[in-house]
Formats: C-alpha cells, structure tokens, sequence
C-alpha cells in the first residue's frame, strides 16, 4: 500500500511539473510579449485585417460544407442499405492520415495550373485562393466532423420513428424533427472542431491560398520568414480566441448523463431511390478524398510532371538525396516517442481523474482537456519564445514535448471515458480482499481498456506523422520531421519528390494503422478464447 | 442464533453537505444473525454500510468487532466481505477466474485457491459454468458470482448493499432462498441493506428501520408489525406491507 501511495504521488507531481512547464508557463510568457509596442501596432494594420475577414470567410465557408457533408455522409451509413458500409467509413478518415500541406499539394496536381483535370477540362486552373482553401480545408476537417457525427448516429434509437411511422410523419418531417435535435449536441461539437482546425491551419492556405492570405500563414511567414516574432504573438493571441470559444462552448455543451446504451436497431427498409443516392454520394465523397490521394501515387513516379508523364523510379532517389530518409527516421523517432510517453501520461492522468477522483484530479482534468484549446501554431510560438536559450532548444527533445501538449487531450479522454466505464465499485471490493490499487489496475483496468490503449498510441503516432504546426517554429534541419520537407521541396519546385514525401508519410500511417488493427484482433481473440 | 455481540456501534456520526448524514447511531449485531437496514434512498443506510466495513471513516463513534476496536482498521483487516448492487465482477475473468483471483492475495488460501473456488462456486449452482465469461451469465448468475467470491474468503460478516435492486421479481425470489440457505450452512452473519420492505420482512432476522440519518426502530418483524416504533415506522413499513397484503387479498378472496 504504502509503495502504490508513493507511486501516486511520483505520479501527480510529474503531471503537475509537465503541464507547468510544457503549457502554462510558456503561454503566460508569450502573453506577457503583448505588452511589447510591436506586437499591439499589429492589430491595426491592413494587412491584419484583410488576413482576419480571410480567415473567418474561409473557416466559415468550410465549416458549413464540411459539416453537412459530415451529417450526409454519416445518414448514408447508417440509415441506407448500400454495401460495404465499413469499408467506406474507413475510407473517409484516410484524409487524417496526411499533413495538411499534402491536401494543398493534391489540390494543385488536380486542379492548379498544370493540373490533370484542369488539362482534361481545359477549366483555367483558378484554384488558387478562395475556393482553393475552403476546398482543401474542407477535405483536411471532414473526418474529424464526419467521426463525431457519425460515432452519434451510430447509436439513435429506432423507437422514436418507428412511433412517428405509426403516426403517419413523413420522414423529411422526421429528420427535421426527430434526427436534428437528437444530433444537437454532436453538431454543435462538430462545427467548432472544424472551424477551430480550419482557422488555425497554415498548410492548405500556404499551398492553394495564392493571394488570398490567412492569418496562420501571416504568422508563419513572419516569424519564419522574417523572424519578426512580435507580429506572430499577436497574431497568435488572435489565434487563440476561436479555439478557447470552441472549448468553451465544448464543455458546456458537454453531456451530463450518461448515455442509454438500450437502444433499438434500426430495420432499414427496402427503398432503390434512397439508397440508389447513397451509392452516389459514397462514390462522390469517395472521389473526392481518393482522387488527391491517388494524385501522389501517379506524380511521385513520372520523370516530370505534367510535361513527361512517363514512368521513374527517379523521384524516390531524389527525394533521398534532399534526406527524406533521414527526416523521415526524425518523424519516426518523434512519434514513436510520443506514443509511449503520452499514452503512459494520458493513461495515468485518466486513471487518477476516473478512479481516485478528489479536489487535484479535478484540477487535473480540467488542464488536460484546456490544452485541447491550444492551436498547435500558438504552442510552438510560445515555445520559441520560453525555451530560447535553454539546453532542450534545437533538439528532439522539444520537438517530442510540443507534440506530447499538442495531442494530449484526445488519448486524455480517451482513457477517462474508458476507464470510467468499468465498474465503480472494483477498487472498494479488492480492498475488502486486501487487492490493491495497483493489482486492481494492472489486472482488471488495463485489460479491460487494452484497445483504448492501442487507439491512444495510433492517435499520438498518426498527428505526430501529419503534423506541421507545434514544430514549424521549432524544428531544425538536423531533427526536422519529414511532414515539414514538404515546404521545403515545394518552394525548390521538386514537385514530384513533395508527392513522393506525401506518398511516404501515407504509407507509414497505413501500416500502423495496419499493426494497430492487427493488434486489437489480437486482443479479442484471446478475450474470446478465455484463457485463465 | 446465538445473542452473542459480533459487531458493536456507539455514536456513529457523519456529517455531509446533502443527505446520507449520519446522527450518532447506537446498535449491536448479534453473531450468525441476518439483519436488514431497511430505508428510503437518502436515510444513510449506505454511508453506515461504507463505515462499518472500512471504506468511510465517521467523524465521531466507533465500531467494535468481538471487542476489538475496528473503527480505523482497513477493510482487509475486518474479516468482512461486500456485495454490491452492480455485482463489481472482473469483467475481463471467467467465474472461477473472479473467485480464484481474490484468492491470491489470501495468505492462507492462496495454495488451494482452485478447490476453494470450485467448491464455493459448486455450491452456489454455478459449476457449470466456471470457464464462461461475465458476460455470458445473466444478472442472476452474476450476482451469485459476486456472492461465491465473497464468500470463498470464509469472511465473518458479509454486507449486502441492496444486492437484488437490479435483478426481475422471480430471480429476486429465487436468489432469496439462496440467500437464507446460505446462512444456515456457513452460519456468517449478513447485514443487508434495502429499501424494500417486503424483502427486508422476509429475510430478516431482525429490521433496523432508518430514516434521515437516525434508527426509528431496531427490532424483530413480528415486533415492528405489532408494536411500530413511531409514526415513521407505522407508515414506511407497516402501512406498507399492509397495502401490499390488501391488493393481493382481493384476489384471494375472489
């Protein structure tokens, strides 16, 4: 007892030094850079304005369509007969699996001025600026809108209907009135993460954004570009407004019960013309998320695009000459090492705010979802800024610690959510059985959440794979991760190696998703065999 | 039953911000007796089950077992088990995984844990289904689970904190029978909280009426029917069983 105790305690101090030190102080710091004359004259210039009205235009245009396309394509899954329905949800969340840049970069293969549709149609290759963001950024937010509504709809109950069946409401009346207030809260959920992720990104605009300039890409081209750190705090103060919004409407919009798990199925009658449409709009979004996909494969392998579309290997050893090896091994080592270290600190920090509860855990808790209000942009500033001149400046090191804060809260609630669900009452009998905390949870809890386990390692490892905004600021050319090569690539116009980069991070994040879903097999299977 | 003193209350007080406050209860439980706690949700019927087996501590008063003060000893040190109304099996085990599990942190049971733990489970009707997983069992098999496994640690006192509350009317009936057999051949004393009044009358050696934090009556069913303690009393259970006993002699007279 008395080691678990200590455990405990090791346990709360180290959460409590990293939140310190990873989150708070270096945020405070980058407020405190406010003051600065600089950074306040900011606000009023042109330049601002014009980047802020882009921004809330663009998040705003992207949020709409993102989200009914988001509430579209959940229906057809769950509400039409059409086949291969597992299938094609996974298919919808590929996009996460790829850096925003790489959105952009399948944008312009596509549609840009030499693209291969813009050649096919002989459209004018106008994509760049407006529409060329929303349409990106929408394809970059969509699974995430797609998984919240979905995960909701997933579990409707079919009696509602089935009443209204009886009574004689036609069905555009009952998803007006029956299915939209049921997905309310889910919505409200999916409409500020899409726009917060939208509004915070740099790597769409940057790509397909042309004239039409953001404020993340004003940030990132004046503190990159020209080091001019006082306009990236304002900007990034701003920055952080919609995200602390989103957070807040978040948690006050947060279920307070629990969630009936009785639910009746739905017996999802015969209807061609319905489900005739869900074939459509499945092929549709299909198209839609494959075809900048299926772009990378087909430019990584010609000599040069689109002049000479002939087949080469050429790219793959180009892009290693410029040390897409190497940066890839720094993407690997980083996400590797978040993976275990976060999964082990969301775990133990869900397990003291799930199943020890009090007055810290509760502090706990709330400063592991806030970080969830911290656009990755935002973080790395305020990294630059406090760590500057410290020994852990310039190695993986920081890089690990801005990802480890970045991606937190996810696998966060991930564990709470899981671990609140076993049985309350498991540590007060073991107790009575002299089993302690610790047996309790090295026997009981961590089997029974094994596969939360395995989701909050997969879900650390693919954001660290895509991600380019916690570490733009602070990468450099010895531990950058390879998601950043693509800036690099893009502006030497060694357009087929940035699609080859893509091609690779793509492909790393399948196969892990592969070992991850081969792993959880595993784990049924031997829950299924009951082995003693 | 013998009238020997098992466990001793004096005093025992505690003070929260909303309900389940407990004002200085006194009361004795008698050694191989079945005693229920009989009250509405909110009476403290919980908190003094949480306190006497160890997992509260009370802001004042103490709790004696066979003499000795148990008040701060922790709950593996009190010779008690509990059952919950949620079973809190180990979902992830089979049956004799849950019973054997507990049995490894026994010192001296640890060494012939498996035929502890078929025995109990035998004699609880559950041996065929010793490899099954929880969630194969219904509410019924489960909640007996939960009982083998307290019971195959041979503990003193068993609590029972509303065990049947989510089981169907004939499981409960069924599982009652077990219950008083269960008794009879182990001789462990059982306190069991309810606020049913009918289960409480059934089962009980003697009931302990509570209401608000306070005892309002602590005495055999036949006394309480024939000598209710206060108006509380009189219309929490007496009142009652007796409406329950009017509704069904309509039809047994017709």
């Amino acid at each position: 007892m008395g080691g678990g105790k200590a455990r405990l305690t090791v346990t709360r101090i180290v959460l409590a030094l990293f939140f310190l030190f990873a989150a708070i102080l270096p945020l405070l710091g980058l407020f405190a850079n406010l003051a600065n004359p600089g950074a306040q004259a900011v606000f009023g210039t042109e330049q601002f304005i014009t980047a802020c009205i882009n921004s809330v235009a663009v998040a705003l245009t992207s949020t709409v369509i993102a989200v009914g396309l988001a509430i579209a394509m959940a229906w057809v899954l769950c509400r039409t007969n059409i086949r291969g329905k597992a299938a094609i949800g996974v298919l919808m969340t590929l996009p996460m699996l790829i850096p925003s840049l790489a959105h952009g970069m399948g944008l312009v293969f596509l549609f840009g001025s030499n693209g291969i549709i813009t050649n096919l149609f002989f459209l004018d290759g106008s994509i760049y600026g407006f529409w060329g963001i929303v349409m990106g950024s929408v394809l970059y937010s969509f699974p995430s809108a797609f998984l919240i509504v979905y995960d909701v709809l997933k579990y409707e109950d079919a009696l509602p209907y089935e009443a209204a069946d009886i009574l004689g409401i036609p069905k555009t009346h009952q998803f007006l009135s029956i299915t939209l207030p049921y997905l309310r809260k889910p919505l409200i959920s999916a409409v500020f993460a899409t726009f917060t992720l939208v509004v915070t990104d740099y790597g769409v605009p940057l790509m397909v954004g042309g004239k039409c300039t953001t404020l993340p890409v004003l940030m990132y081209q004046e503190v990159i570009g020209l080091m001019n750190f006082d306009t990236g705090v304002a900007i990034g103060f701003v920055l952080l407004i919609p995200a602390v919004v989103a957070f807040l409407v978040d948690m006050l919009n947060a279920d307070k019960g629990k969630l009936s798990f009785v639910s009746r199925g739905f017996a999802i009658a015969k209807n061609r013309v319905r489900d005739a449409l869900g074939y459509l709009m499945s092929l549709g979004m299909s198209l839609f998320i494959l075809l900048p996909l299926c772009s990378f494969a087909i430019v990584s392998f010609v000599t040069k695009y689109p002049i000479d579309l002939s087949f080469t290997f050429a790219n793959v050893g180009r892009s290693f000459n410029m040390n897409a090896g190497d940066y890839w091994v720094n993407s690997l080592l980083i996400a590797l090492a978040v993976s275990v270290i976060g999964t082990l600190l969301a775990y133990f920090a869900g397990y003291i705010t799930a199943r020890i509860k009090g007055r810290s855990a509760k502090i706990l808790h709330l400063v592991a979802i806030t970080t969830l209000a911290i656009p990755g942009i935002v973080l790395g500033l305020s990294y630059v800024l406090f760590f500057k001149g410290t020994f852990i400046y310039g190695t993986f090191a920081i890089l690990i610690l801005a990802n480890l804060v970045h991606f937190f809260a996810s696998p966060y609630l991930m564990a709470y959510n899981s671990l609140g669900k076993v049985n309350e009452n498991l540590e007060a009998v073991g107790s009575t059985m002299g089993i302690s905390r610790a047996s309790i949870l090295k026997d009981v809890l961590i089997p029974q959440t094994s596969e939360t386990i395995v989701e909050m390692f997969s879900y650390f490892f693919v954001n660290c794979m895509v991600t380019i905004s916690a570490v733009a600021f602070l990468a450099t050319t010895l531990d950058m991760p390879l998601a950043l090569l693509i800036t690099d690539l893009d502006a030497q116009r060694l357009t087929e190696c940035t699609a080859f980069v893509s091609l690779m991070i793509l492909g790393t994040n399948v196969v892990l998703k592969l070992i991850m879903a081969g792993i959880k097999r595993a784990i049924r299977s031997r829950q299924e065999c009951a082995v003693r | 039953m013998s009238e020997t003193t098992k466990l001793s209350i004096r005093g025992l007080t505690k003070r929260f911000d909303g309900s389940d406050t407990l004002h200085g209860l006194d009361f004795d439980v008698y050694d191989g007796e079945f005693l229920s706690i009989l009250g509405p949700s909110g009476c403290g019927k919980t908190t003094t089950l949480r306190i006497l087996i160890g997992l509260l501590a009370p802001d004042e008063g103490t709790v004696s077992l066979d003499g000795m003060d148990i008040t701060r000893a922790r709950p593996d040190e009190r010779h008690m088990g509990i059952v919950f109304q949620d079973y809190a099996l180990f979902e992830n085990m089979t049956v004799l995984g849950n019973v054997e599990y507990a049995l490894r942190f026994n010192a001296e049971l640890k060494s012939r844990r498996r035929e502890v733990a078929t025995a109990v489970l035998d004699q609880l009707g559950l041996s065929e289904h010793l490899d099954k997983k929880i969630h194969q069992l219904s509410g019924g098999q489960q909640q007996r689970v939960s009982i083998a496994r307290t019971l195959a640690l041979n503990p003193d006192i068993i609590l029972f904190d509303e065990p049947m509350s989510a089981l169907d009317v004939e499981t409960r009936l069924s599982l009652r029978g077990e219950l008083k057999r269960i008794q009879r051949e182990f001789g462990t004393t059982m306190i069991y909280i309810t606020h049913d009044q009918e289960e409480a009358f059934a089962l009980s050696d003697r009931v302990m009426v509570m209401g608000e934090g306070r005892i309002h009556q602590l005495a055999t069913p036949e006394e309480i029917i024939a000598n209710p303690a206060d108006k509380y009393v009189s219309d929490f259970v007496v009142e009652n069983l007796r409406i329950k006993m009017d509704s069904l002699a309509r039809f047994m007279e017709a």
